[in-house]
């Protein structure tokens, strides 16, 4: 049987509840496709037995439900398997699981965490802003893992003065800053207008870009190692300059 | 309804908008490219150890570091590293901005400089200024026009990223000591490995001109922080660099050198550049130095600093470290009494000493196999690195590697690979070739 959920940390720990004691219990987040012919039940999210089961794991591990956020956002497709397996372990052991990495369970959560935690660090240094007409800024990404909501905290640090827009056009949303408040909301196309100097400054950029490479010692493999050809799409160095 | 609500948010949010009111001071494209051309052979290009919180102004530091973008050279692209001029009064031999060489000239202003690096900032491109400068009239002269920008970067702009400043040898030390209040790391360059080299290639520069300000600096930090003063004094430490290769110091010197400035002056970083020649000069080798011995030099920099290893250990005086495979290899070779360690038994300093392990993976065995056995197959779909490691380690006591000591050597230098060529067909050249088999690509 398949329990489905609707995709937040509470609905899974319900979704968690109710699979645990089914031998062939499996967890998936609804609007997933499922195979033909899979028993498949929903799941309604219930607060008080997902904040019991919280509590517990809690005093498993106190970092079990951060691991369980991060999985969470993954963008892999299994992610709710790997957090399945990942929290039967927790609830058979009883005790922190992170670090036993001769169990398979254990070592797919970890991998599936560090992924997400190298894109959000990547992130905070591959994003880039444009300046729009108004002043505040924007950014475009389509990261693979659900974290814009992650990487707003960064960017309110360093640029408290700034309205900014942080814009995942992959699952068309928005964390946006607005000088006071941060807040979420879903958001398709953004009509961005730039400013009068936003064009000039990104010919600076990638004049500096291109002047600091040494040609001789071309390693581009390397540098795809790093800096992976998807996220270029929206960096201006990656693009042509400007008239 | 929602449509309407962030209307109303957004609407707002451009409403609240307040503009400092300055004049543009842009710098022209021209000189952006001689300034930074020249600085880009500076090899440090790091924004870590530095955690300055936000004032009110823009930017922070973050302890980690970050780098954000990457060149096709491979390298990271962290810092705005410019020079505040290239017009130089020095005559280093092997430099391109040496006083009476036929290049461009160029030099910005504090504001050009501070607009660059608050733009930029603001955009993500960057993650702070690494300033450096050509000594421009005097050493003094130039270490004012250093302070007063990073003074004005701070105060007047209100910028709390990364700073790290060049420093410049004979300026007077007030002036040091002034700059290490605002930016958060400073280098001297030692240039060259040996006092002979300095007084052939760069008669002006002494030893003395770079290693007593780095000193004063790292006491005055230690008397800043045991003192509990307010603000901050290089919270990011010292580095310097030295070039390899122009010269004829052995790598062995070399690694004394560093171990002896690491111990001695609490450097946070050496780095180490391999010779480009830029210049020609009937004093300075006509060929670039191969960049795989500066790799070896940061993997045996890496042992010094993480690895419990001594310079002794890993090179003598005179010796030079073996190209063929990386000197971790190169002292367990040396070691056969040592290995193999038994890898559910052996204490985290000498799973260190294997060759192939590293930090991470040697962090991951200790503390998995507190709660099991690891077997060889664990250590796999840990991914732990064998290619190397398997000739050092026992795993619940059975042995995986090659038992010939001949054949390990031929394993780990791979050799084997001229023998079996197709297999690696795939990398163009014998460097890489190398490379992918020591695992290091």
């Amino acid at each position: 049987m398949i329990y489905l959920y609707d995709g937040t940390a509470e609905g899974f720990l319900t979704a968690f509840l109710a699979a645990y004691p089914d031998e062939e219990g499996a967890i998936a987040s609804d609007g997933v496709q499922l195979p033909l012919g899979v028993k498949a039940v929903n799941v309604a999210t219930d607060r008080e037995k997902a904040e019991k089961a919280k509590k517990r794991f809690l005093s498993f591990d106190k970092y079990s439900m951060h691991d369980l956020s991060r999985i969470l956002r993954s963008g892999d497709h299994d992610k709710d398997e790997t957090a399945f397996c990942y929290f039967r372990l927790l609830a058979e052991k009883k005790r922190p699981v992170s670090e036993m990495l001769s169990e398979e369970a254990a070592r797919r959560a970890d991998e599936c965490i560090r992924r997400v935690g190298v894109e959000i660090h990547r992130l905070r240094g591959f994003l880039r802003f444009f300046e729009t007409e108004s002043g505040a800024l924007y950014a475009a990404c389509a990261p693979d893992n659900d974290i814009i909501d992650l990487l707003l905290p960064h960017f309110r640090a360093r640029l408290p003065h700034f309205p900014f827009v942080i814009h995942d056009v992959r699952r068309k949303k928005a964390a946006v800053w607005d000088t006071e408040h941060c807040f979420f909301a879903p958001l398709g196309k953004a009509e961005v207008l730039i400013s009068a100097d936003e064009n000039a400054w990104q010919n600076l950029w990638k004049r500096y870009y291109s002047s600091v490479n040494i040609p001789s010692r071309e390693r581009l493999k390397q540098m795809r190692g790093y800096l992976p050809v998807r996220y270029m799409k929206f960096m201006p160095e990656f693009s042509r300059p400007h008239g | 309804m929602r449509k309407q609500k962030i209307l109303e948010i957004s609407k707002r949010m451009f409403d609240k908008l307040l503009f400092a009111c300055y004049t543009m001071i842009m710098i022209s494209e021209e000189k952006l490219k001689i300034l930074t051309d020249s600085a880009k052979y500076d090899v440090s290009c790091s924004s870590s150890g530095s955690n300055r919180k936000n004032g009110g102004g823009m930017g922070n530091g973050f302890a980690a570091g970050c780098c954000h973008s990457f060149t096709p050279d491979g390298r990271c692209v962290s810092l705005l590293k410019i020079l505040m001029s290239n017009d130089c009064i020095f005559r280093c031999k092997y430099c391109v901005n040496r006083a009476g060489e036929d290049v461009r000239r160029a030099s910005a202003t504090p504001d050009e400089i501070c607009e660059l690096v608050m733009d930029f900032y603001k955009r993500n491109y960057i993650e702070g200024l690494f300033l450096s400068s050509a000594v421009f009239r005097s050493p003094d002269h130039t270490m004012e026009q250093l302070l007063l920008t990073v003074k004005k970067l701070r105060t007047e702009y209100g910028f709390y990223g990364y700073i790290h400043l060049k420093g410049i040898p004979y300026a007077d030390g007030a002036l040091a000591s002034e700059a290490a209040k605002y930016v958060d790391r400073m280098s001297y360059n030692i240039e060259l490995p040996s006092e002979a080299s300095l007084k052939l290639l760069a008669p002006q520069k002494s030893k003395e001109s770079v290693l007593v300000p780095m000193k004063n600096l790292s006491l005055e930090r230690s008397v800043f922080s045991a003192e509990k003063h307010k603000g901050k004094f290089l919270p990011a430490g010292q580095t310097t660099q030295m070039i390899v290769g122009a010269s004829r110091e052995a790598d062995g010197h070399i690694l004394k050198l560093s171990q002896a400035l690491y111990r001695v002056t609490g450097l946070k970083r050496v780095y180490y550049s391999s010779y480009v020649p830029v210049v020609h000069d009937s004093l300075l080798p006509e060929k670039a130095t191969g960049e795989l011995r500066e790799h070896r030099l940061y993997q045996a920099d890496w042992l010094l600093r993480f690895y419990g290893f001594t310079a002794d250990e890993i090179a003598g005086e005179n010796e030079n470290l073996p190209m063929e495979y990386d000197p971790k290899c190169a002292w367990a070779l040396k070691h056969p009494e040592t290995f193999p360690v038994e890898i559910n038994r052996a204490p985290l300093e000498l799973l260190l000493r294997v060759p192939g392990i590293g930090a991470r993976s040697a962090y991951k065995i200790t503390s998995a196999r507190r709660y099991s056995a690891l077997s060889f197959d664990d250590l796999k779909k840990m991914r732990v690195v064998l290619k190397r490691a398997k000739h050092f380690i026992t795993c619940k006591g059975k042995f995986y590697g090659e038992q010939k000591e001949e054949r390990v050597k031929l394993l780990l230098a791979g050799a084997e690979a001229r023998a079996n060529a197709e297999q690696l067909s795939l990398f163009s050249t014998a460097e890489t070739a190398l490379s992918a088999l020591t695992g290091e690509l």
